[in-house]
């Protein structure tokens, strides 16, 4: 039962340990927690926003520009003195994002070459229109030959979206065709004026990498309005060694991006490309982790749970699947402070599916085993019916609860109820394990040996229940018990060292599946039980003996009386007392032992009997005339009984015949209950049975005096033939026959036969 | 002869007394089996009966102290109340020679005094011709005589009926009985004896009329009683 929840258990386990991981890798792979992750990202970024990089300035073609200078484009001469005065401020770098691969006003376009040519770099953009125009994969959209000569550097300017369409990213280099050219982004362009690579650059093989930038606050950078800088005195300290960054984010020039600011807020390009700079020249990109470091990353702590999960408490697992939440999101939190970012969405998805799915699948099969254990236990026949709720208002679990708290009610009512029984049984019991040792005693064992018992060993307490010379017949019985012994005695009788006669019976206590759990012994105090024995034992002593042998001594002593025929009476009623008790104790002792019968040669035993009535005969003038038709047949009888219960017949016969008369006693075949069997056949000349009395001849004390007869008879007599005729599996009956006189026949089974070799 | 008499009751005693005396025997009375023992170690005797139930010491163990103690040991004659089956059989076979149950008539117990104080029971088994009562036995024809009729019997029978008669008021244990006839007491089915003693009965009708009977002493053996016709 257990097993089979065990087993279902861990197979629930299984499939969600698999379902888990699978969940996890899809999430991990297919970037499927990416919202989530993208959102963690931009509000953890809020947190610790870089200070703007105080080098860069912004002229922003902001809207106050293009009130003042009218619609986009504008003529290019403008472009061309905003360079010239600029450069007499001495910036460092100016990035001009605006992009002329069209030519323009000729006369401007020179002008605008010829602002381009001072000591200040300038650097130009270049664009990659995807898909491009005559079915190319894309356009090359570079600045006229015409102002790329004049520029320090033409970089790209590609801007790198997110899957949810939001700018965090920046690659150094762009690669159109997988072996074509590499064009390196203006803000690393930028970089190299140092004359070397950037750090990132370096460290990087793939330059095209999309690299996760810091982002400054937006607004933060130091910036002027394009028509201010056009327009009015540039203070010369906010140009001097800085690079200059002109570029558009007026609303309508389509020029603005979704940025990482959590509020969906916009960006532009020129401002992009500032943070770009900036986290180039700080070298603080954050590193994301790699597809299979972050997937083993992921699975880790699902893993960690489902193996606690096999071992940890209900609350245990709650409290550890919670902590491994918050642990992940801190670690990815941190993680992304020192520079590295592990996307925590995929990991997250994994517990927050495995603990409750793990949580329903342990409830579902729990309580499906409750169900079904209920069930059996209401189904089990008990000493108490297990009462069911049909409480139909609450949920199931709730009806389960409802139904196991009943149980448990239930068995614990059994328990005491069973202990109640025990501690009030009439009788000593106790109850000891396979081990030997006593595990439950009820109060009257601590009567009888007067402490607590329990923990004891059964053979300690027997020891102190049992007189030492009984101690080695009950262990017997235990042995004989223990091992199944066919002879083993259905109860072991033995005395106290107290006095006290018990009877021990055990039973052994099986559980279930049938093995044995322990022995249960219980004891009967059956000393008054014993002390009656005994004084039935000593009644019957003193009948058959100690009442015959001044009997006995009565008949010895006649011979000295000189009147013969009183001494001859009185010998008779001697041997008459000595009859009586000797039927009465013959009578109470039948049955106290098993029939134990032997081969008789039933003729003989008639004529030893006749032999032995021949004085009574005699003297009555009767004569007792055998005829043996048994063909030498054997019975199987107790001599003793069979003897007397036929010397009783013959008794009789010979004090009911009349003088002179014949007793007819005649041994023959006949058929007992289907099987062969001889008969003794009594039959005298008297005058028969009292009808009135013939159908309760062979009950005890039945009065069976006859009319006018001489001799009356206590009735133990023929009830004693009848029960001798019982043990030996025969019978016996009375009868009046039509030729006259009483007629017994008694019917003993026939033993099987034996060919004697007479001449051996 | 000398003959021990033990017995608790003083009547019993008497009574026994009066019997071995009117043989011409002389009687030694005991009370207890202890002074019994001790007069064994001491004295000699020709025959010991005694009581079963006898204070200090009874029948029953002053019978197996006799077999384990005496270098030579005088026949016993059980002498009791107890008229069990299976008290008969112990007593026999714990080594009494006789077992009579009280109250028995005088003759009776004279007779079997007789029978085992007749010490040479073999004697006249070589002379050719016999008379016991009606029963005339010709030991070389091997027949016997009921009153001028002869009855035959087999080889068998009649040196059972010889064993018998040479052994009266002898209780003989059914192994002694076929010991001697059989000379063997394996492989012989036990309802072989029981059927050739019934035959000899029957054929020399040894009923009490007759002088004799055959007493069957259940679980030992036989005896043949001689009866004295009043």
């Amino acid at each position: 039962m257990l097993g089979n929840l065990r087993f279902r258990l861990l197979l629930e386990w299984a499939a969600i340990a698999i379902l888990g991981t699978l969940v996890v890798a899809s999430a991990s792979n297919w970037r499927g927690t990416a919202s989530f992750d993208n959102l963690l990202f931009d509000r953890l970024s809020t947190l610790s926003r870089p200070p703007a990089d105080q080098n860069i300035l912004i002229i922003t073609i902001d809207e106050r520009s293009l009130k003042a200078l009218g619609k986009w484009p504008w003529p290019r001469k403008h472009h061309a003195e905003l360079l010239t005065r600029l450069e007499e401020a001495e910036p460092r770098s100016i990035l001009l994002d605006i992009l002329l691969s069209e030519p323009s006003n000729e006369q401007d376009d020179l002008t605008l070459a010829q602002a381009m040519r001072g000591k200040t770099p300038v650097y130009l953009p270049m664009n990659f229109p995807t898909p491009g125009g005559d079915g190319n994969n894309y356009d090359i959209e570079s600045p006229l030959p015409l102002f790329s000569k004049e520029a320090e550097g033409v970089g790209h300017v590609n801007i790198e979206f997110d899957e949810d369409g939001i700018v965090r990213r920046t690659s150094l280099c762009f690669k159109p065709e997988i072996e074509g050219r590499s064009w390196l982004h203006i803000t690393e362009l930028v970089y190299r004026l140092t004359g070397n690579p950037s750090p990132a650059a370096k460290r990087t093989n793939n330059c095209e990498e999309r690299l996760l930038v810091r982002y400054s606050a937006r607004r933060s950078f130091a910036e002027i309005s394009y028509v201010d800088a056009l327009m009015s005195e540039i203070p010369r300290e906010l140009v001097k060694g800085r690079d200059i960054i002109i570029g558009a984010t007026a609303a309508g020039m389509g020029d603005n991006y979704p940025g990482p600011f959590a509020d969906g807020g916009l960006i532009s390009g020129a401002e992009i490309m500032a943070n770009g700079l900036a986290s180039i020249r700080r070298d603080d990109f954050i590193t994301q982790v790699g597809k299979s470091t972050g997937l083993l990353l992921s699975l880790l702590p699902v893993w960690i749970l489902m193996l606690g999960f096999l071992r940890w408490q209900p609350r245990t697992a709650l409290i550890v699947s919670l902590s491994l939440v918050g642990l992940v999101i801190s670690a990815s939190s941190l993680a992304l402070f020192g520079g590295y970012w592990f996307p925590p969405g995929a990991a997250l998805l994994g517990m927050l599916l495995v603990y409750p799915l793990w949580g329903w699948r342990r409830l579902q099969a729990m309580s499906d085993f409750m169900a079904s254990e209920l069930g059996d236990l209401a189904l089990e026949s008990e000493a108490l019916p297990l009462p069911l709720s049909n409480d139909r208002t609450s949920d199931l679990v709730g009806r389960q609860s409802a139904a196991l708290a009943t149980a448990i009610d239930h068995v614990r009512d059994l328990r005491r109820f069973v202990s109640d029984s025990l501690e009030h049984l009439p009788d000593p019991m106790f109850v000891s394990d396979n081990s030997g040792i006593v595990t439950l005693a009820n109060h009257r064992v601590g009567d009888l040996l007067g402490s607590d018992l329990k923990g004891q060993t059964r053979a300690a307490l027997l020891d102190r229940l049992i007189a030492p010379q009984h101690r080695t017949s009950v262990e017997a019985y235990l042995w004989a018990r223990a091992h199944g012994r066919d002879e083993a005695a259905e109860y072991v009788r033995f005395a106290s060292p107290g006095g006290s006669t018990f009877v021990m019976r055990s039973a052994d206590i099986r559980n279930d599946a049938g093995s044995k759990q322990g022995e249960i012994h219980y004891l009967a105090d059956i000393s008054a039980l014993a002390q009656a024995e005994t004084d039935r034992e000593q009644a019957l002593q003193l009948l058959s003996h100690d009442m015959r042998a001044p009997q006995s001594a009565i008949i010895s002593m006649l011979p000295a009386i000189p009147d013969k025929d009183m001494g001859h009476r009185i010998e008779r009623h001697a041997r008459r007392t000595i009859q009586l008790a000797q039927d009465f104790v013959d009578i109470a002792r039948m049955g106290e032992s098993a029939f134990e019968g032997e081969d008789v040669l039933l003729a003989d035993l008639v004529r030893d009997v006749a032999d032995s009535l021949w004085p009574l005969a005699e003297e009555r003038h009767v004569k007792i005339v055998i005829e043996d038709c048994s063909d030498s047949g054997f019975v199987i009888a107790e001599p003793d009984s069979l003897m007397r219960a036929i010397t009783n017949l013959l008794d009789n016969a010979i004090k009911y015949s009349p003088t002179p008369g014949k007793i007819f006693v005649k041994i023959e075949h006949s058929l007992f209950a289907g099987s062969e069997a001889l008969d003794v056949v009594i039959h005298d000349q008297g005058k028969g049975i009292d009808p009135d009395l013939l159908p309760n001849i062979f009950r005890r004390f039945s009065a069976r005096a006859r009319e006018g007869s001489r001799i009356k008879s206590s009735g133990l007599g023929l009830a004693y033939v009848k029960a001798v005729a019982l043990r030996h599996g025969g019978s016996v009956e009375a009868e009046n026959p039509a030729q006259g006189g009483a007629l017994f026949r008694l019917t003993l089974p026939k033993a099987s036969e034996v060919s004697p070799n007479l001449d051996a | 002869m000398r003959i021990a008499i033990a017995d608790d009751e003083t009547d019993v005693v008497n009574f026994l007394k009066a019997i071995v005396e009117e043989q011409g025997h002389v009687a030694a009375a005991f009370n207890d089996g202890a002074a019994l023992s001790q007069a064994l170690v001491r004295e000699t005797f020709d025959l010991v009966i005694m009581d079963w139930t006898m204070p200090k010491k009874d029948g029953l163990a002053t019978l197996h102290w006799m077999q384990e103690s005496l270098q030579e040991r005088p026949p016993v004659i059980m002498m009791t109340n107890r008229t069990a089956k299976k008290d008969i059989s112990d007593a026999l076979n714990a080594g009494a020679d006789d077992y009579i149950t009280k109250p028995e008539d005088r003759t009776v117990i004279a007779a079997r005094i007789n029978a085992l104080l007749r010490r040479n029971a073999g004697a006249g088994a070589f002379d050719t011709k016999v008379v016991y009562g009606k029963y005339e036995f010709n030991r070389i024809d091997q027949t016997v005589t009921v009153e001028g009729d002869t009855v035959s019997l087999t080889a068998k029978e009649f040196e059972l009926a010889d064993l018998f008669f040479r052994n009266r008021d002898r209780t003989l244990s059914r192994n002694y009985i076929m010991e001697t006839i059989w000379r063997t007491t394996a492989a012989l089915a036990t309802r072989t004896l029981d059927m050739h003693i019934s035959r000899v009965r029957a054929k020399l009708d040894l009923r009490p009329e007759n002088g004799f009977r055959i007493f069957t002493v259940f679980g030992y053996g036989y005896r043949l009683e001689t009866i004295e016709v009043r």
